[in-house]
């Protein structure tokens, strides 16, 4: 059982502060959602808000279409779990899983049974009698899952609970929420301010900044189509080209840098005219090293000044002649001995791998 | 000899001193209450004796001197004590933990206000809080008329429990905030979200969080109470509590009963403390074996595979129990050999004490005859005084 989550105009404030501004968003039922932003941008806000540690100053929060105002965090059918997992030190992990029935007066036999069985779901048969500090990281993690899903909500509500975890744990634990979502097919709502995990879990992500929604959608499509440079440069990398739009033809754009001129491309609904200031967006990994019958829209030369090893990629920094700096990644596969540090190359990219935007604050400021 | 050896030696020292400091006169008080003597002294030393346990004597002045289970004042302020120390417990350790708690949910700058009012009971001088208490609890009983409050307003031990609570509950109220200081708010939320009530989380999370906080108030706040005099000695009004009755005593001259009271006290503190140490060192250590082998059993390396049989160790504390037996044996015999136990010696001590007495009743007797001679003389003072109480005529004049 799986239930619609809906935010309408929800604001929080905190004194003259608002944590969150105006958010409308309708989350379907089965759907593993995301929210995605910078610490400090009000997602956490927002999933109190929904599980109900948190009036909204203004707005409602709807759950299967039925206002909550006034319902108590006990009595709404969302479960949280905690950054910091927050598991009962006190008990076993048995009984922390069967918490939820124990206050609802199911008995022990039940409970045992209903534990058993999410053991099983965690794959941590046999460990009920273990205590919680006995467990690792990502067993914890599980236990957590368990006990939030021991009443079976139909929502459930994970604040950054992978932060703790590290690389290689939390990558495993991704595929095993996501796993765990399919098997229960409960609505899950996600916080993270780590784009990889959102984009890789999620069904659609909602990127957040300030308090305020900046983009919804599914998770290509915000990659592909930023709609504010804030977007375009928290979720992944990207290279800004600032500069002024020269011409408009259908979706083409060129656009006026101090470096050339470049083509590239508009979205449906972004709003610009000649002249306006724009910036031109270009991912790392769309910047080619072009070879002799390579045929790009736009050449971009740049002078190298470092680069770095990361495996199965290699990150170049170079800079423009504007001194616009400049990351480009090339695959390991790709012989790059002749580029050395300080050596002026052409780098390749195609009008329809950028993107134009009116300008605007980027993440990275 | 080198440098750290003198290091080590004045280490040593000062701790030699440091500890005849506190424990020396528990030392020599333990001692005394095995002198026949019928003041607490370890010199002269009379006999060995365990009568200042049981029942007394009769000193050879006729004066009556109890042992410890034949004091039926000790008795009965021992009682009264048990009894108040109960009730502060009951009333402190609910009271200390409420207050605690509400610590915890405010937040603004009222907070500071709150807890200096919180621990201002500790400030105030005992016997400020025992006056208060009786005048306030007078007054009140005044108005009743007779009744109930005006019986438990003149009851001393309900107004010892009281007064004791005003301040002791503050002692829990500390002890509760350090505990909860390190309290996962979260922990709270998690159990609300996953359904229960405020109570629920009060019983479930809370209290079993706060248990080992409400045993260590509770021990504070009864050895707080039973060891109270100040507050006590003006709040209990016509009964006794332990402390009271000892404090009388020692007023009127102690007997070595009350080193045997002591010593008494001292020899239950340390069973206690021992048999605590024990069984915290035996769980300890069942932890500690069972989270080795946990982690053994998850690594399943033989290289930190470790053999669990332990030999028999010899404890380190041997050498100590060795020297105190010899020490024992030692004495013991020695007290046999000089005929310093048993009937007979207090005897021999009790026959020569009386004609000591008799010697110096007959000393007294002749100085007070060379008094009278001397009288009417310029001795100073103390003639004055002598005048005073001789003279028949002084107090006619105030004519009742």
């Amino acid at each position: 059982m799986s239930a619609d989550v809906e935010l309408s105009n929800v604001s929080v404030t905190f004194g003259s502060f608002f944590a969150a501004k105006n958010v409308s968003v309708k989350i379907e039922g089965g759907e593993f959602f995301s929210f995605l932003g910078p610490s400090g941008c009000g997602k956490t806000t927002l999933l109190r808000a929904i599980s109900g540690f948190q009036d909204p100053s203004e707005g409602n929060v709807l759950i299967d279409n039925k206002d909550m105002s006034g319902i108590g965090p006990n009595k709404r059918p969302t479960a949280l779990i905690f950054q910091n997992l927050a598991l009962f030190p006190l008990m076993t992990v048995s009984e922390n899983i069967a918490f939820s029935l124990e206050v609802r007066g199911v008995s022990k036999t039940d409970r045992q049974k209903r534990a058993d069985e999410l053991l099983e779901l965690i794959a941590l048969e046999g460990q009920g009698e273990k205590k919680v500090h006995q467990l690792s990281g990502g067993q914890k993690q599980r236990v957590a899952i368990a006990r939030a899903l021991a009443v079976e909500p139909k929502v459930l509500l994970l604040d950054e609970p992978l932060s703790a975890l590290d690389l290689k744990l939390r990558q495993r634990m991704r595929t095993e929420l996501r796993e765990i979502q399919k098997r229960v097919n409960i609505t899950f709502i996600y916080i993270t301010h780590d784009q990889g995990e959102a984009l890789t879990m999620s069904d659609r992500i909602a990127v957040m900044n300030e308090g305020e929604l900046e983009q919804v959608g599914p998770c290509d499509e915000v990659y592909n189509n930023p709609r504010t440079p804030f977007v375009a440069t928290f979720v992944g990398e990207n290279n800004p080209i600032y500069g002024r739009i020269k011409s408009i033809d259908g979706k083409t754009v060129e656009i006026d840098t101090p470096d050339g001129i470049f083509r590239s491309t508009i979205n449906d609904n972004t709003n610009l005219n000649i002249n306006d200031d724009a910036i031109a967006f270009v991912r790392p990994e769309s910047l080619f090293l072009p070879r002799s019958d390579d045929n790009f829209d736009n050449s971009l030369p740049v002078i190298i000044d470092s680069f770095e090893f990361e495996g199965n990629i290699k990150n170049f920094y170079a800079h423009l002649k504007s001194g616009t700096k400049i990351k480009f990644s090339v695959p390991n596969a790709i012989d790059t001995s002749h580029i050395k540090n300080g050596s002026s190359i052409n780098l390749g990219f195609d009008s329809q791998k950028s993107i134009i935007l009116p300008k605007a604050p980027l993440a990275i400021d | 000899m080198t440098s750290s050896h003198v290091m080590k030696f004045m280490m040593g020292l000062y701790l030699f001193i440091f500890f005849t400091y506190l424990f020396g006169p528990l030392i020599i008080m333990s001692f005394t209450a095995f002198n026949s003597a019928e003041f607490p002294a370890i010199t002269p030393w009379e006999c060995f004796t365990f009568r200042w346990f049981n029942e007394g004597k009769i000193a050879y002045d006729g004066q009556h001197l109890a042992g410890l289970f034949t004091d039926w004042r000790l008795h009965d302020g021992l009682i009264s004590s048990l009894i108040i120390g109960g009730g502060v417990v009951l009333l402190a350790v609910p009271i200390g933990m409420a207050a605690a708690i509400v610590l915890t949910q405010v937040k603004s700058q009222l907070r500071d206000i709150y807890y200096s009012i919180s621990i201002m009971p500790v400030l105030f001088p005992g016997v400020i809080i025992g006056i208060s208490t009786v005048v306030l609890w007078d007054r009140l009983a005044g108005l009743g008329g007779e009744g109930f409050i005006s019986e438990i307003g003149r009851n001393g031990i309900f107004l010892t429990i009281l007064a004791q609570t005003c301040f002791i509950s503050t002692y829990c109220f500390l002890i509760f905030v350090a505990r909860l200081q390190r309290f996962d708010q979260t922990q709270e939320e998690a159990a609300l979200d996953l359904g229960a009530s405020q109570t629920q989380v009060f019983f479930k999370i809370l209290i079993p969080y706060l248990a080992p906080a409400i045993a260590s108030a509770a021990v504070i706040a009864f050895l707080a109470s039973f060891e109270n005099y100040n507050t006590t000695v003006f709040s209990i009004l016509s009964d006794q509590t332990l402390t009271t009755v000892i404090a009388s005593k020692v007023r009127l001259g102690i007997s070595p009963a009350l080193s045997a009271l002591a010593l008494s006290i001292i020899a239950l503190t340390i069973i206690a403390a021992v048999t605590y140490e024990i069984l915290r060192r035996r769980e300890e250590k069942k932890y500690a074996l069972s989270q080795e082998k946990y982690v053994t059993e998850k690594a399943a390396i033989s290289r930190i595979d470790k053999d669990y049989k332990v030999g028999f160790k010899i404890p380190k504390g041997i050498v100590a129990i060795i020297l105190l037996v010899i020490l024992c044996s030692y004495g013991g015999t020695q007290i046999l050999k000089n005929d310093l136990y048993g009937q007979s010696c207090i005897d021999a001590a009790d026959k020569e004490k009386k004609s000591k007495f008799l010697d110096q009743l007959q000393v007294l007797e002749q100085n007070e005859l060379s008094d009278e001679e001397l009288g009417g003389g310029n001795l100073g003072g103390n003639l004055d005084y002598g005048d005073i109480f001789g003279d028949p005529n002084l107090f006619q004049d105030f004519a009742f």
